[in-house]
């Protein structure tokens, strides 16, 4: 494993600024997938389809990619290779996620097809979610152009550091609430239905009739 | 399946957290990189019906 860099022969301000920028990813993913959730979901009462879930969760695998470089930087503990690794998480994650994306803008790419779910600002969700993906694909491939240049450095500040720290809880309980919505909106079944259309949990338990 | 996936991205949320040892974090992602890409699969189950 390579050692980490010396501190002193590193750029503060792009070390910050990768830190930093790795923050924004892990907030900006976090808004998507609570808004998905707590807005198109509860709100407007829009079951998330299987392939919606399915894209929830390629969000939140390239988040750990952030999830983990943060971790790591806010130890002391990052080297070079243990940057590039949480890169690779985001990367693959976020090919993951387009494909599954590309798949779900095929299936409705008909002319007539009025696609899934409301659409937000002419996107369907779907559409947004392959934007998302491909930001971060570029995001991660121009840090990646500057080698180590960007490689996080970690605030001193403890308000600062507690800030990032409770961000990183964050994320855990949106994917810890996400894993028991989509427990009650599957139940006891193996697999969503193509078109979700109640809460099954609630149906199976005797809740609602 | 998908509240078990889930449980696997959490998993590896918390593995990344609170494990140092970097083989165990690549291998708790990966687990839960394939389990996604599995559930993805099942859900391809018919051909797209455009034409180019």
């Amino acid at each position: 494993m390579a050692a980490p860099v010396p501190l002193e022969q590193r750029n503060m301000v792009l070390g910050k600024l990768g830190f930093w920028a790795q923050v924004a990813f892990l907030v900006a993913y976090i808004g998507v997938l609570s808004g998905a959730m707590f807005f198109f979901q509860f709100a407007l009462n829009e079951q998330p389809c299987p392939l919606c879930i399915t894209q929830r969760m390629g969000m939140m695998l390239s988040s750990l990619g952030a999830v983990y470089v943060l971790v790591q930087s806010l130890r002391s503990t990052l080297s070079t290779s243990g940057f590039m690794t949480g890169l690779g998480f985001s990367i693959v994650g976020a090919l993951l996620g387009a494909f599954m994306s590309a798949r779900q803008i095929l299936l409705h790419i008909a002319p007539g097809d009025p696609g899934y779910g409301e659409a937000v600002f002419g996107l369907h969700l779907y559409s947004w979610a392959l934007v998302s993906f491909v930001v971060v694909l570029v995001f991660a491939g121009v840090i990646l152009v500057f080698g180590t240049e960007f490689t996080p450095i970690a605030p001193t500040s403890p308000a600062a550091r507690r800030i990032v720290w409770i961000i990183i809880w964050i994320f855990v309980a949106t994917v810890a609430i996400n894993l028991v919505v989509v427990f009650v909106e599957e139940g006891f079944n193996l697999y969503l239905p193509d078109n979700p259309v109640r809460y099954e949990l609630l149906y199976q338990l005797g809740i609602l009739k | 399946m998908d509240p078990l996936v889930f449980a696997l991205i959490l998993a590896a949320a918390l593995v990344i957290i609170f494990v140092r040892k970097r083989w165990v974090i690549v291998l708790s992602y990966s687990v839960a990189f394939l389990a996604t890409a599995a559930l993805f699969a099942h859900h391809v189950t018919d051909a797209l019906n455009v034409s180019f």
